[in-house]
């Protein structure tokens, strides 16, 4: 590979996340670099999840500091991550069910869109050629996803996989600078994860995304990913490149001695 | 082979995005529109404007009201009727008092008035959800027919709040005849739906059913949670309250707060749940099906009585409406949460194959 990775844009320190008594991070530090994919990784439990939500705003770390792109963040909330072009994807499939894939899809363009509702009610204004221009940036992500053919489709009427590339497809219509995947590919058999990978290096190899993923399949995540980050029990036990990661004696200890 | 999209190529988004993208489906519309404004008129009897089309239309309306806010925007509501008497207190209260108001100016300020009050018990949704924002609803709902029997002045100090509306003068001319009101109406309910249609079917549309459906991820994805639900809970009231307006006005001529009564909120709610939670049609065939079946029952019942040499008391048909209601709600809860809309919908779709099986 031979992109070029950039500067640190998101840099966490010392973060500490607590709900009541339970520690789901504990003084945790490491940054993001502009175009990198970095991993993180841990046991069940370790705090993967807690941490991407810190990251965008759905958890507020009771200690800690986070800088995005040089400066130092405020509590926020999660839309306002949308509008700093931070897109995700959830562990369990967070997908708009009564809606049509388009549709969702379509949603994950709004911050872009500047209508309003009157428009929208008269049809007036700004709000059809809104609808036009987004629906070609919306079609442009259905092909690169190759989801032409679902594009009609209640969410709610796909198999799972199909279901975890349109929720990929949501988060790509926001065009993000940084995409955070919670498990893109859990669940999904060898092909369905072969694609996903493919469209995830895609993603970072066409637009420069910077991405975030958290994955439990061990060969994928040391196939594709940049460094990576080892939680366990809501500590950082390992950082580095794949190879470090892998080598690194806690590492071994605590996750693979895990089960995995 | 009627009714299908098949052979309807879209070469472009803007005719894929169109509000009604399948030519059957315009075409239907359109006779409709038809029928209803040059046809009715000519056939319908007086009878059957003031006592059916009227009220009607109207309570399509309100359950589009209740339909933005519970079926697309996902907050349930139980005191839609009392949004309906605040515009039908403020419209009165326009006429009254703003010298020289024309009767669709203060129609409009009728529903603004909702509306305003609407985002007050909006609030709550932004803390609590489902049964608990139920409650807080209902709270709405009487309070507000609390208030307007409680301050007389918002019904001109007459005794136990009754309203006689004004005339009906639109561009110097006076609405008199069941015709002309239904007209009027008719066309602000078009244009109201129309309204509607456009508004689910944009980014609007789109951010309430992204809250409804996965409010998480609706905010991750930039959706301002208190601005989307407020905006509903405004929209829906607006609605509501234009619907109250023409109630008292175009309906009933002279209202009470009582009137606007939790039995009515229910049927909203009824309207919607067997007409299609989610569907701006559903609100229409809803609406006509509860409007229509006691009619229905009214005539059935007596006569199967009589077919079978039973006798038959005239408070038996109010029991057994009670009992038909009961079971078709449950029936729609269990069975086909989108209604009467689903079930055409599904019409459609087997009509699209028709008359190959697959
Ligand atoms: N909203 C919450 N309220 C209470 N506890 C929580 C919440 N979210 C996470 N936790 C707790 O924080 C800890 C870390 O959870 P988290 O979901 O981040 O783990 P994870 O590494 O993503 O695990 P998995 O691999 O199972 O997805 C767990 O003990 C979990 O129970
Ligand atoms: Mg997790």
């Amino acid at each position: 590979m031979s992109k070029k990775i950039g500067d640190v844009i998101l840099d966490l320190q010392n973060i500490s996340l607590r709900f009541g008594g339970v520690k789901a991070l504990t003084d945790i530090s490491f940054n993001v670099r502009e175009h990198e994919i970095r991993a993180i990784i841990g046991p069940n439990g370790a705090g993967k999840s807690s941490m991407l939500n810190v990251i965008n705003g759905v958890y507020h770390p009771q200690e800690g500091k986070i800088m995005f792109r040089g400066t130092e963040r405020k509590k926020m909330e999660p839309h306002m991550a949308a509008r700093q072009n931070i897109a995700r994807t959830f562990q369990n499939i967070a997908l708009f069910k009564g809606m049509t894939v388009l549709d969702n899809i379509m949603t994950g363009r709004i911050t872009k869109m500047k209508a309003n509702f009157i428009e929208h009610a008269l049809w007036f204004g700004r709000a059809k050629k809104e609808e036009l221009e987004h629906r070609k940036v919306v079609e442009e992500v259905i092909d690169f996803l190759e989801i032409q053919h679902i594009r009609k489709t209640p969410v709610n009427r796909l198999p799972y996989g199909l279901q975890k590339r349109v929720e990929l497809a949501r988060a790509l219509a926001a065009e993000p600078t940084m995409l955070l995947l919670d498990e893109p590919m859990a669940g999904m058999n060898v092909e369905e994860k072969q694609d996903m990978c493919r469209f995830i290096l895609d993603v970072n190899d066409q637009f420069g995304t910077t991405i975030v993923l958290i994955e439990h399949d061990m060969g994928v995540v040391m196939d594709i990913s940049d460094r990576v980050v080892v939680l366990d029990y809501g500590k950082k036990i390992g950082d580095g490149v794949p190879d470090e990661v892998k080598n690194n004696e806690d590492v071994i200890k605590a996750y693979l001695g895990a089960g995995h | 082979m009627l009714y299908r999209e098949a052979g309807q190529f879209k070469t472009t988004y803007a005719a894929d995005q169109q509000i009604f993208p399948i030519r059957q489906d315009r075409l239907g519309i359109l006779v409709l529109l038809v029928i209803a404004f040059l046809g009715v008129p000519l056939l319908a009897s007086e009878y059957w404007f003031s006592a059916i089309l009227i009220p009607f239309l109207i309570f399509a309306l309100a359950a589009l009201g209740l339909n933005i806010l519970t079926g697309y925007a996902g907050q349930l509501s139980l005191g839609s009727a009392a949004f309906m008497a605040v515009g039908a207190y403020a419209a009165y209260n326009f006429q009254l008092r703003v010298e020289g108001i024309p009767i669709l100016v203060s129609f409009i300020c009728a529903g603004l008035t909702a509306a305003g009050v609407g985002i007050l018990f909006g609030l709550p949704s932004l803390r609590i959800k489902g049964f608990y924002l139920a409650v807080a609803t209902l709270a709405a709902q009487f309070f507000i027919v609390w208030c307007l029997t409680k301050f007389p002045w918002l019904s001109n100090n007459s005794s136990s709040g009754v309203i006689s509306t004004q005339k009906l003068i639109i561009f110097g001319h006076e609405l008199k005849t069941p015709v002309e009101k239904y007209l009027l109406v008719l066309s602000i309910v078009v244009f109201l739906a129309l309204a509607a249609k456009n508004m689910v079917r944009s980014a609007t549309g789109r951010a309430w059913m992204a809250v409804r459906d996965m409010d998480v991820a609706a905010s991750v994805i930039g959706i301002r949670l208190m601005p989307t639900k407020l905006l509903a809970f405004a929209v829906s009231s607006f609605y509501c309250g234009v619907a109250g307006a023409l109630y008292a006005f175009c309906y009933l001529g002279s209202v009470e707060p009582d009137g606007f009564s939790l039995d009515m909120s229910f049927k909203i709610l009824f309207m919607i749940i067997i007409g299609g939670v989610g569907s701006i049609m559903g609100s229409f065939l809803g609406a006509a099906f509860i409007l229509l079946l006691p009619i229905f029952l009214d005539i059935a019942l007596p006569f199967l009585a009589g077919l079978f040499g039973l006798p038959f008391a005239s408070e038996t048909v109010s029991h057994i409406q009670i009992l038909v209601f009961g079971a078709l709600i449950m029936f729609f809860l269990i069975v086909e949460p989108h209604g009467l809309a689903r079930l055409w919908q599904i019409a459609k779709e087997k009509l699209r194959l028709w008359p190959f099986p697959h």
